[in-house]
């Protein structure tokens, strides 16, 4: 990403002679930024989920207590299971629709915000999170007013003509997607904001002029420069959604399980944690391996883009 | 891990010597491990290595299910002849939330002057969570497990033997109450409130008199159906349907159950422990699955919606209020326990919230509807035939769990 | 700056608002309605409003929960901006393990990160809930969304400008201060946003760490979520936007956004 190729143009800029000087600073500011957040993540975060991680390799005993008498990886390969393909799929596919979709309402409106939006941004910006300062369960259960066969958005069409008797929406995949979009919208507009308010609109203007066409400009121009952005924000919408199992046992039904919800009811109802862990662990190593092949791969896109 | 040492073991010898400079004796460590599990209990281990034999403050001093015998150490602190202990000045109660009479706290709190935190939690699992996990009780005094939890909770020490002495009122106790199975003689555990399982429907979309569970396959009702989000009582279901029992822990029956299960999930709108109130009331579906208390709760805001016990059987179940090992404030527990056994307080709760307890001081209080409804008060002939879901092994409970999520997934 | 947005996409933003508040609509609707779980009008009352001022439960929830989400936030955001910014602009061993380790508690099932705290707290420190726990469990989530933020912008900072702020005789602190701070403070506020909705928001992690009385907010609203949303919660949530919209209301009339806007988004490159 290009986290990796700034620092080399500071140490090109700063040239031969300071360069010790520059290591040791460099070194000094790594231990005042880095690592109390490392530190931090590393206390609690990565001692209590290595307290789990030893938990998976134990079993339940008799007695419904957690017994390391045995570590084996025994649940792991119960966690191969076929059987939770297609709630997987279906987890990725939820996931994906909703990155996609958080992207493209959040693109525009961002750019909006940030090229139009002048003494107002913080505003309007602020009012873009103000809904999520209410709760999530109830906005939530707001959408199913909103959905029902016979709620608010039913009610319109039917009253406008535009259909003759209520469509089934609620307790569907696009009841799920549009609840999780809706709920994941934010965490895409924040950071295309941030990353498309440091454009350099001169450059966009020079770039019309170059390519002749306002597409050209945006694909070759003003969409690599806010590639940052859109990492971040793709990251921050397509991980959690992953994750989300609230909006689907709100907003879906009985054909919408989620993988996040075989594992919790691995935890609450099957009482196995070693099991859940061990589950849990599996779907993070799948995350991880393709967040970060999506990401060397999306690099490399990118310098080629921008070179 | 075994008891014996042998020479060669070094790694079990540091762990004993480890464990004798933390002042724990082997027996109490495999105890620890088994109270909350091995890898807790190893990072504590690595916290007093990291001490170097210090004496480890992070150990609490009273683990391990010494407090069982008595009522508390403040409660023998106090001279022996007293009659009643006084009470501490608070009480922590641990609770679902809106199951408990609307004023039920306010009065308790007048009349005796003690300050009561009510909390509630989110799940089942969550509860029980918090009950084991310090192994005394997550710092309530008052819990209200299901009484299928009793044993295993009297077997961990997470709960004290009551003292009976100080709860007058458990003479108000139904006599076939006074000795429940899962706890003899009411050592550890009251009763509180029983409820059934049925479904509820709407006669305006469904006519005639519903009494079997095949109500819940009938195709004709795609999409306008849902089930309790449960594997036990979703199982239990699909059992009774087949004439087996709900706790099964046969595979083979266990399949022909799934195999049910199958069957219905393409019929069903959707699996929920929440919204099956919301979703009968605002005609989201005309059929559900639920216990005898939402069905209460259904008609309040809609009186025509019928609920049915079926014919095949069907579970029946009660919840205990029971005194952490580790209550910090025993003596207003058992207080708090008398008070709800009160006739009067009993019946203002199971007027408010539909639920009827095992109390006969409260029966001449409790509104008609509640106590003359026999789905809701079963005669005793239909109770007999009610089972008690079982608290399944881990073995067998997996069993289920994997159908479950093969059906879920 | 400004020039003239196409109608086309100034429409979809205003579409777009319209969508992020429906639901705000709805419940604001409701926390009027005349019944205790229906979805539709029964008539207008103010009795959940009436009702909510005398349930100390849910007025406690909501003390605990903006304490907690206070806390997180400036935890957070503290941490995560550090952490963002370094990792933007310094090239150190294991930077990319440093990634990946800020991407695994997003990664991380809620259900997991929320027992295995429980259990680290519980059995390492004989802790049993607090608002502090569940303060120290948010910051360490929402650590990661202000560090992923803060550092898309800082990524697209040009490093330079530091670089001759200090040529010109600025010293570290003072060119970070006066020149990537004020850059940098966009992000860092839509980190610090992010954190407070997180916060806010939380269930499951919490549900695992709260102790006696610190019920926040969703753990009370979804104790309660078998009887139907209560429509106090309706109203509880009608009064937060209310707060939030006044004040926003009033900031804007007293011409603070003009000064934040100017601190916050002013291209100190322009001036």
């Amino acid at each position: 990403m290009t986290a990796a190729a700034t620092p080399a143009d500071v140490e090109s800029a700063r040239g031969a002679s300071r360069e010790s000087a520059g290591t040791r600073s460099a070194a000094a500011a790594t231990s005042v930024l880095v690592l109390p957040g490392v530190a931090w993540l590393g206390v609690f975060f990565l001692v209590p989920l290595a307290i789990m991680a030893v938990v998976s390799v134990g079993a339940v005993d008799s007695a419904g207590h957690i017994t390391l008498a045995n570590p084996s990886l025994r649940n792991y390969s119960h966690a191969l299971d076929p059987e939770f393909i297609p709630a997987l799929l279906r987890s990725i596919y939820y996931a994906a629709a909703t990155t996609l979709l958080s992207l493209a309402i959040g693109y525009p409106v961002a750019y909006w915000i940030s090229r139009y939006g002048g003494r107002h941004k913080v505003a309007l910006l602020i009012l873009v999170m103000l809904p999520f300062w209410t709760s999530y369960l109830i906005r939530t259960y707001a959408w199913v007013m909103i959905l029902r066969d016979n709620g608010v958005l039913n009610s319109v069409l039917l009253d406008s003509g535009v259909i003759d008797e209520p469509i089934p929406i609620l307790n569907t995949d696009v009841s799920v997607i549009l609840g999780m979009t809706y709920g994941f919208l934010p965490y895409a507009i924040l950071p295309l904001f941030v990353s498309i308010d440091r454009l350099d609109y001169s450059m966009v203007q020079a770039a019309r002029d170059l390519y002749a066409s306002g597409r050209g400009a945006f694909i070759h121009v003003t969409l690599p420069l806010t590639m940052p952005g859109l990492v971040a924000a793709g990251l921050l919408t397509f991980i959690p959604a992953l994750g989300d199992f609230v909006t689907p046992s709100v907003l879906g039904g009985a054909q919408t399980t989620t993988i996040a919800k075989l594992v919790q009811t691995i935890f609450t109802a099957g009482r196995d944690w070693p099991y859940g862990s061990a589950l849990g662990f599996l779907l993070m190593g799948v995350t991880i391996v393709g967040t970060l092949v999506a990401l060397r791969s999306l690099r490399r896109e990118v310098m080629g883009a921008s070179a | 891990m075994t008891e014996r040492d042998l020479p060669g073991m070094s790694f079990n010898e540091a762990l004993d010597q480890k464990l004798a400079q933390a002042k724990w004796s082997r027996r109490e460590f495999l105890g620890r491990v088994a109270a909350f599990g091995a890898a807790a209990a190893l990072t504590q281990l690595l916290i007093a290595c990291g001490q170097g034999g210090a004496s480890p403050t992070a150990v609490p001093a009273t683990t391990g299910p010494s407090p069982q015998g008595t009522t508390t150490a403040e409660a023998t602190a106090t001279p022996a002849p007293t009659p009643v202990p006084t009470p501490e000045k608070e009480l922590f109660v641990y609770n679902w939330d809106a199951y408990i009479g609307e004023d039920t706290v306010a009065k308790f709190q007048d009349k005796y002057g003690i300050k009561v935190t009510y909390d509630n939690f989110v799940d089942e699992s969550s509860q029980i969570g918090k009950i084991q996990s310090d192994g005394k009780g997550g710092g309530y005094d008052i819990h209200y497990p299901a009484s299928t939890w009793v044993q295993s909770f009297i077997t961990d020490g997470l709960i004290q033997k009551i003292d009976h002495s100080l709860i007058p009122n458990l003479k108000n106790l139904n006599a076939a109450w006074q000795s429940p199975d899962y706890d003899p003689g009411n050592a550890y555990s009251v009763p509180n409130f029983w409820w059934t399982t049925g479904y509820a429907w709407d006669p305006r979309d469904i006519s005639g008199n519903l009494t079997s569970w095949a109500e819940l396959w009938d195709p004709s009702r795609k999409n306008k159906m849902s089930m309790l989000d449960d594997l036990r009582e979703c199982f239990a279901a699909g059992a009774f349907r087949l004439g087996l029992s709900p706790n099964t822990t046969d595979l083979a029956e266990l399949d022909k159950i799934l195999q049910l299960l199958e069957q219905q999930k393409p019929l069903l709108r959707f699996y929920t422990a929440t919204d099956q109130i919301t979703d009968m009331v605002n005609e989201v579906v005309e059929m559900a699955h639920c216990w005898s208390g939402d069905w209460v709760q259904m008609t309040y805001d809609k009186p025509r919606l019928k609920y049915v016990i079926p014919s095949e059987g069907s579970i029946r179940g009660n919840d205990v209020m029971v005194i952490s090992s580790g209550a910090p404030h025993p003596i207003a527990a058992h207080l708090w326990i008398d008070f709800n056994l009160d006739g009067d307080v009993s019946a203002a709760s199971t007027n408010y919230i539909g639920y009827m307890g095992p109390n006969d001081a409260a029966l001449p209080k409790i509104d008609d509807y509640i106590k003359n409804d026999p789905r809701l008060n079963p005669p005793k002939e239909v109770l007999a035939e009610l089972i008690e879901l079982a608290y399944l092994k881990p073995d067998d409970l997996a069993h289920y769990t994997d159908r479950w999520n093969a059906l879920q997934a | 700056m400004s020039g003239k947005p196409s109608r086309w996409l100034t429409g979809f933003t205003v579409l777009t608002y319209v969508f992020l508040f429906a639901p705000i609509v709805v419940l604001i609707v409701f926390s009027f309605n005349d019944s205790r779980r229906s979805f539709t009008w029964q008539g207008f009352t103010l009795q959940w409003y009436e009702k909510l001022l005398a349930n100390t439960e849910m007025i406690d929830a909501l003390r605990v929960t903006l304490v907690v989400a206070v806390a997180a936030v400036v935890g957070a955001t503290i941490l995560g901006s550090l952490l963002g910014l370094g990792l933007a602009r310094l090239r150190f061993r294991g930077s990319g393990g440093v990634q990946t380790l800020l991407l695994l508690p997003i990664m991380t099932p809620e259900i997991i990160m929320g027992i295995s705290l429980l259990v680290f707290f519980s059995q390492l420190f004989g802790l049993n809930g607090s608002i502090g726990q569940i303060a120290l469990a948010h910051i360490t989530f929402c650590i990661s969304y202000v560090a992923i933020t803060v550092r898309a912008r800082a990524a697209s900072l040009d490093p330079r400008l530091e670089e001759a702020a200090r040529d010109l005789g600025a010293s570290a602190v003072g060119a970070f201060r006066h020149v990537t701070l004020p850059l940098l403070a966009p992000g860092i506020a839509a980190g610090a946003m992010l954190a407070f909705a997180l916060s806010f928001d939380d269930l499951v992690v919490t549900s695992f760490n709260t102790g006696v009385g610190s019920t926040t907010l969703p753990v009370q609203i979804y104790s309660g979520i078998r009887f139907g949303v209560t429509p106090q919660i309706n109203a509880i949530s009608t009064i937060i936007v209310a707060v939030v919209s006044i004040a926003l209301l009033l900031a804007w009339r007293l011409g603070a956004f003009r000064t934040a806007a100017r601190a916050v988004v002013a291209d100190p490159e322009a001036a």
